[in-house]
């Protein structure tokens, strides 16, 4: 080092070398990312208001299975799938619509009628009739549909 | 602190030795045809990476194979551009290959010391049409059907045993979810295994041998 730094010819090439390699490795990493995580950014699309049955099928005070077919969409492939509700109204005109999803790990949960408890197999958890968490590890209650009453005909609102 | 750091690693594992062994090795004064061979390195690089990101979401089934392709080409964040680096990538380290073998050709760089480069090369340059070969079925359209259709019944016209050769490759008489899969199977696991272990060997005999010079006239 002499006067200034002076930049040798190797120290120009090795310079040059990394930044040609830094761009590479970005034109492959980025899109490699935005390739990956696609799937995930993908907002869920809209499945509008669905059709459960007749409103009368509700027995007054007791939570009623509804069961509907859905297509779903996922990547390439279209599903039929089955959206099950338990439909509970203490008056006949006010009804709560409840997935039957467990808030703690997604299992299946089932009404069951002599205990008036909804109860989850795996981990023993059980929640009341409107869905409040009773014991169990449950992080919440049931969750909730919007639902309305068309024509004698229940719909809730899917997302 | 870069320094310090590289050089606690450095007295423990020894990289820059292999570093200088590899990256700043001493070579003759050669021209730009020397540099085929890297630039057919690449292209593999290339090859694996958008190869591997391709798996992410390709189905080897014949309900699935065209349709996920369409997916990953139409539907998913750049995988168009990674489809396309595949696809283009593909033909260029065809092309790239056989220059790099007639560089090494015309210019002797087969000859003594370098025989064993020269084989593994050779057994290269098969993988690499293995691998065009066997991906080119993968995207399960017209092309690809009637493309390997035609292939697999071009190695089945070997005399004698050509018939038994085109149920083998196809898994079965006739084009199917068999032969799908198989050609899948060599295509993401047999060739890379086999090109990874050449390459090896390929690369291993290059640096320790150090690349030839250009050929020059007789001094008398």
């Amino acid at each position: 080092m002499s006067e200034k730094e002076r930049l040798t010819r190797r120290d120009f090439m090795s310079i040059a070398m990394w930044a040609i390699g830094g761009v590479i490795g970005a034109a492959f990493g980025i899109p490699a990312v935005a390739y990956i995580i696609g799937p995930a950014a993908r907002k869920q699309e809209d499945q509008g208001w669905i059709r459960l049955g007749a409103a009368s099928k509700v027995e007054l005070g007791s939570p009623t299975l509804f069961k509907s077919k859905i297509e779903k969409q996922t990547g390439w492939i279209t599903n039929e799938e089955e959206l099950s509700v338990y439909v509970l109204t203490e008056n006949g005109r006010n009804f709560t619509a409840m997935s039957n999803i467990c808030t703690h790990l997604g299992c299946r949960v089932r009404w069951i009628a002599d205990q008036e408890q909804f109860f989850c197999p795996c981990h023993n958890a059980a929640f009341a009739k409107n869905g409040d968490v009773v014991s169990g590890p449950p992080p919440r209650p049931l969750d909730q549909y919007q639902v309305k009453e068309e024509d004698g005909q229940l719909f809730v609102l899917g997302g | 602190m870069i320094t310090k750091i590289a050089n606690w690693f450095d007295e423990r594992v020894g990289w820059k030795a292999v570093w200088e062994t590899i990256f700043l090795r001493k070579i003759p004064k050669v021209n730009w045809l020397y540099t085929l061979g890297s630039a057919t390195l690449f292209t593999a690089v290339n090859q694996a990476v958008t190869g591997i990101l391709l798996t992410i979401y390709y189905v080897p089934t014949p309900d699935h194979a065209y349709d996920s392709v369409q997916y990953i080409t139409t539907q998913i964040p750049m995988g168009w551009l990674i489809r396309g680096l595949h696809h283009w990538g593909a033909s260029a380290m065809v092309i790239l290959t056989v220059l790099h073998m007639l560089r090494v050709i015309l210019l002797g760089a087969y000859k003594y010391p370098r025989e064993v480069t020269w084989f593994t090369g050779v057994f290269l340059l098969l993988v690499v049409v293995g691998f065009g070969f066997t991906g080119y079925l993968l995207p399960w359209d017209q092309k690809a059907y009637w493309g390997s259709s035609v292939g697999t019944r071009i190695a089945g016209s070997t005399p004698v045993v050509g018939d038994w050769i085109l149920r083998v490759m196809r898994g079965g008489p006739d084009l199917s979810a068999i032969t799908l899969v198989r050609f899948f199977g060599v295509h993401v696991w047999v060739l890379p295994a086999s090109l990874i272990l050449l390459l090896g060997i390929h690369m291993y005999l290059v640096i320790k041998i150090g690349i030839s010079a250009v050929p020059k006239r007789e001094e008398e």
